[in-house]
């Protein structure tokens, strides 16, 4: 009987939620798998062929995929580091005792509101008319030159301007973490002679692992799927070497008009990401204080 | 287990998906379903709009185009028709960058416009099932030879006007007459490098960095179609293509004479012109808008790329109407009376020439208002000095974005050659058609 | 030694303020500037203050349709994410079986797809649904806003299931006794206790609802049913862009969101100052 009762009060609460998310999320992506076995180029009119796992097996070899990949790869491993640190660094500030929290945490997370065109226009010209600049005046040509149009730079370029947009956004995640720690732990280890590292590395941090879980995780999600970033900043260049995987995708299926093609790489990529980022949040989540 | 049933549950959903994907998905059912949903969509439409219409032909039509300069006239013309006919025209927003993508996703679930734009050539042969027929419109027969978008006999696009590109450069700096070749070319990169101006400017932008300029050397061809056809099945080359050849060479004086145009964008690109600091740049005549917040204090005209002699400006219709033919029929009729009215009346043809700017594509309509470097484009063509627009007509579509500006992108940080830049690019028209 | 690092901290965080300011003051400054001017010199302070460019893009943009438009999107959203959200990821909390886990890994992993690569087979969800059940999907705010709670359901979820868990059970249990039912439980014990989360979940979504610009461009296209990204898209073609429009435009579309925000991120921190983790 209860437990029947039960049931019942599970659906009524899960139900509705799941439902909408089927419909919205789940049904066009198995739609999305099913394109992914079809030679199209997207128009319902325009003509379909079957052409089973090939597009599959074209990926392997498609050099500029896998360079994307490797891109993706290594921009992801660098931003999600940095963001975190970053953003958690700003959490602690804001939420301590000094002076200019309050329009600090305002400030830092502005960027995220600046996107698109606008965002690649200021970045540009920083990158390429003030670095020149201070690369002048200063004699430091070999750091500060157009950055833009070197390869290795560029990638570090589109790090900087993603952590300087999601650093913020992290940061708002962290400062409920650290909120919610309760201020008579923090007190007793500090009665107990605690110093500043030793309740931040013993008394908090393990109390935030949820935060870091979830931070990790939206990090590693934003970070692999990025597009918006990478298409205002470089569009993907110089000679493909920022071109992320998003990037790549969307120009198989919306320029190339590849759309089943643009499918089955969406599909690995998911299949990809979804291995790495659930391993990483089975890890960090068992390393989450239970209260 | 439950893995087990999962992997089940996954394997039938996909299953389901291509089933509906493949099998039921054609064209008939799409089609019922369409006017289904067209119809359902009007009865929406007129309560919303609380309109009385109750006739059968569409009271109400949408437009969506991607020329993003003249959507506020083309608002305006919106409210005059409303005036002049009762039918409301309903100008739907973009930034025309997304523009393609937007129409595509648009028109593949039925909720399309009724009168919208294409380039002609590869973007319109992609959705020629989506094109009407518009050959029955009684100025077809009055529009320039070979400039409406025909498909197997059937006039579909109507186009908005010509346009133009060549070698933009100020009349105070560089004297058209001297030139005429590479040589002369070179010369005046050089001496304009001397007095301390850029004497040429690409800009970082797709089109603007490769697609025009390498348009020239395909115009070129004798029959550019049939030319790349070639190229993509390797039956030829371009370094063994003379026009080619020497577009390399132009391509290496450029890189060591000018500025490098990855640093320069559009804005700076047209600034640096209309400040005197370039003396030309590669651009077209849709660039002249961007020097109306300038004093600008010299004459402009626009001339050819001299490549082998070439003396010849790329103009071609850039942008064609069309109407979707999925609409209902009474959406297809108000869709055609509107194009019919703009392109006949007296009030559209004044908005086609004063308002829009554009330049005479059919019989019996003048402009006399053209900006300078539309006037070179208009005395071009009537002089019967042009050559085509291959990137448009022939090209695989998406090349320039995805293939040709990385190729661009090297040539312009490294030391590459002129002669490994034809073939980094031949090799880029192979991939990319396939 | 404590003050040298609290000193060390307001510098850092200052520099960093700035840091981050830095292409805001770029936005602001060149919102103000026409064409030539800002080709001259992007990052000099506008030769007069004018409010021209912003009154033309308010025109342009129709702005206080447009702000309705998005005020319904953004709020109805959210309150339905938020509900909707909340009570699914305590349910899967505590009902620690397969099917939660399953369900859990299925929120989270859907975060991980690209919106581009789902979009086109959505609109044909979408477009099937308006043509065949006759409930207006495509053009129309509740169908933008019903496509918005599935999209923000993954994250919403996420954020509640591990923050739910720092939760002691007990509270619950004792509710239980006195004779709650689940609801009950859920409504009065669960969801106060929630409040800096869902503050949390509601200033992200706002980040996202607000700004949002590919799926509103997809769902509605008419001119009165348009929301701020939507209205501002034509200042910005990457050869048309107006600036100073574009720029203004911007500014307007953000302005609201750091009123929100400074008036919401007092709650994060006041609602657990008030101590409602006791």
């Amino acid at each position: 009987m209860k437990r029947k009762s039960d049931k019942a009060w599970y659906a009524l609460f899960v139900l509705p939620l799941v439902f909408v998310f089927t419909t919205v999320v789940i049904i066009p992506f198995f739609i999305g798998i099913g394109y992914s076995f079809i030679s199209w180029d997207g128009m319902p009119l325009n003509k379909k062929t079957f052409v089973g796992f090939s597009n599959y097996i074209q990926l392997f070899s498609d050099k500029n995929f896998i360079s994307s990949a490797g891109h993706t790869l290594l921009f992801t491993v660098a931003a999600v580091l940095i963001i975190n640190i970053l953003g958690l660094a700003f959490a602690l500030l804001v939420t301590g005792k000094l002076k200019v929290r309050n329009i600090a945490r305002t400030m830092l997370f502005m960027p995220y509101l600046i996107g698109g065109l606008i965002l690649g226009y200021i970045w540009q010209f920083i990158f390429t008319d003030v670095f020149k600049s201070i690369g002048e005046t200063t004699g430091l040509t070999n750091i500060f030159f157009s950055w833009l149009l070197d390869p290795k730079f560029s990638l570090f370029a589109l790090i900087i301007v993603a952590t300087w947009q999601m650093a913020g956004y992290i940061m708002i995640i962290y400062i409920t973490g650290i909120q919610a720690i309760p201020e008579d732990v923090v007190e007793a280890a500090q009665v107990d002679g605690a110093n500043f590292w030793q309740t931040l590395f013993r008394i908090k941090f393990p109390l935030i692992m949820p935060s870091f879980t979830i931070c990790l995780f939206m990090t590693l999600s934003n970070c692999f799927k990025i597009y918006d970033v990478n298409v205002s900043l470089t569009k993907g260049g110089p000679n493909r070497a920022t071109e992320m995987l998003a990037m790549n995708i969307y120009n198989e299926i919306f320029s190339l008009n590849h759309y089943g093609y643009g499918q089955a790489k969406a599909i690995i990529f998911f299949v990809v990401v979804a291995v790495i980022t659930l391993i990483q949040v089975s890890i960090t989540k068992k390393k989450e204080v239970v209260m | 287990m439950k893995m087990k049933k999962i992997f089940r549950i996954l394997l039938v959903m996909t299953l389901i998906g291509i089933m509906t994907l493949t099998g039921c998905g054609g064209a008939k059912d799409n089609k019922s379903a369409n006017s289904d949903g067209k119809t359902a969509e009007k009865e929406e439409d007129k309560t919303n709009s609380e309109e009385k219409g109750t006739t059968e032909s569409a009271k109400k039509i949408v437009v969506f185009q991607s020329k993003v300069e003249i959507t506020d006239q083309l608002k305006a013309l919106a409210q005059e028709y409303k005036a002049e006919t009762g039918v409301e025209v309903e100008v739907w927003n973009t930034t025309g960058d997304d523009y393609l993508q937007q129409l595509k996703i648009k028109l593949g679930n039925n909720q399309g416009p009724t009168v919208f734009s294409l380039a002609p050539g590869s973007e319109s042969n992609e959705l020629s099932a989506y094109l009407a027929d518009l050959s029955d419109l009684s100025f077809v027969g009055d529009i320039a030879e070979n400039m409406a978008d025909v498909k197997e006999g059937k006039v579909t696009g109507i186009p908005y006007t010509v346009e133009g590109f060549g070698v933009v450069y100020n009349k105070g700096l560089i004297d058209a007459s001297k030139v005429t070749d590479f040589a002369s070319f070179e010369t005046m990169l050089k001496e304009q490098k001397d007095a301390g101006i850029n004497g040429f400017s690409l800009s970082s932008e797709s089109y603007f960095l490769i697609g025009h300029i390498l348009n020239t050397p395909f115009a070129l061809q004798g029959d550019p179609g049939a030319y790349v056809e070639q190229l993509i099945k390797g039956e030829v080359t371009l370094e063994k293509t003379p026009e080619f050849v020497e577009f390399a060479k132009f391509m290496e004086a450029i890189r060591e004479n000018t500025n490098n145009p990855l640093e320069v964008k559009y804005d700076k690109e047209t600034g640096d012109f209309a400040m005197g600091k370039s003396a030309s740049i590669h651009q077209g005549n849709w660039c002249y808008g961007m020097f109306a917040d300038y004093d600008v204090n010299f004459e402009m005209g626009m001339m050819p790329l001299p490549i082998l002699g070439n003396d010849k400006i790329a103009v071609s219709v850039p942008t064609c109407w069309y109407v979707n033919s999925q609409a209902t029929d009474a959406e297809i009729q108000a869709g055609k009376d509107f194009i019919e009215w703009l392109y006949t009346s007296e009030t559209g043809k004044k908005y086609l020439m004063e308002e829009f700017g554009f330049i005479p594509v059919v019989a019996n309509m003048k402009n006399e208002k053209l900006d300078p470097l539309s006037q070179a484009v208009a005395e071009y063509t009537n002089g019967g000095k042009t050559i085509p627009w291959p990137m448009n007509s022939y090209w695989p579509a998406g090349i320039v974005d995805v293939y040709l500006v990385p190729v661009a992108q090297e040539f312009f940080t490294t030391n590459m050659t002129g002669t490994e830049l034809l073939q980094a690019l031949n090799e880029a028209f192979v991939e990319a058609g396939k | 030694m404590k003050r040298v690092v609290r000193i060390l901290g307001e510098i850092l965080l200052l520099a960093a303020c700035a840091f981050y300011l830095f292409p805001v003051y770029m936005v602001f400054v060149n919102s103000f500037k026409n064409r030539q001017e800002l080709y001259e010199n992007m990052l000099a302070l506008p030769g007069k203050f004018t409010k021209e460019y912003y009154v033309t893009a308010m025109e342009k943009m129709r702005f206080l349709k447009a702000f309705s438009n998005s005020l319904i999107v953004t709020i109805i959203s959210i309150a339905i994410i938020v509900v909707l959200a909340s009570m699914t990821a305590w349910m899967l909390v505590r009902t620690n079986d397969k099917l939660s886990k399953t369900l859990f890994m299925i929120f989270v992993a859907t975060m991980l797809i690209p919106f581009q690569t789902i979009m086109m087979p959505l609109m044909q969800v979408m477009g099937w649904v308006r043509n065949n059940l006759h409930i207006p999907m495509l053009e129309s705010l509740g169908g933008l806003i019903y496509m918005n709670v599935g999209f923000g359901a993954s994250m919403a979820v996420f954020l509640y299931h591990g923050f739910i868990k720092s939760i002691p059970v007990s509270l619950e249990e004792a509710a239980t006794i006195d004779g709650c039912n689940k609801f009950g439980v859920f409504s009065k014990i669960v969801f106060p206790m929630l409040k800096p989360t869902t503050v949390t979940v509601i200033i992200l979504d706002v980040i996202w609802i607000w700004n949002d610009y590919l799926l509103p461009s997809l769902v509605l296209s008419g001119e009165k049913l348009r929301t701020i990204p939507l209205s501002t898209a034509s200042f910005f073609g990457q050869f048309t862009i107006q600036w100073n429009l574009a720029m203004a435009g911007l500014m307007l579309t953000i302005i609201p969101v750091i009123i929100f925000y400074l008036c919401a991120q007092k709650y994060i921190i006041k609602g657990v100052a008030a101590g409602a983790l006791k």
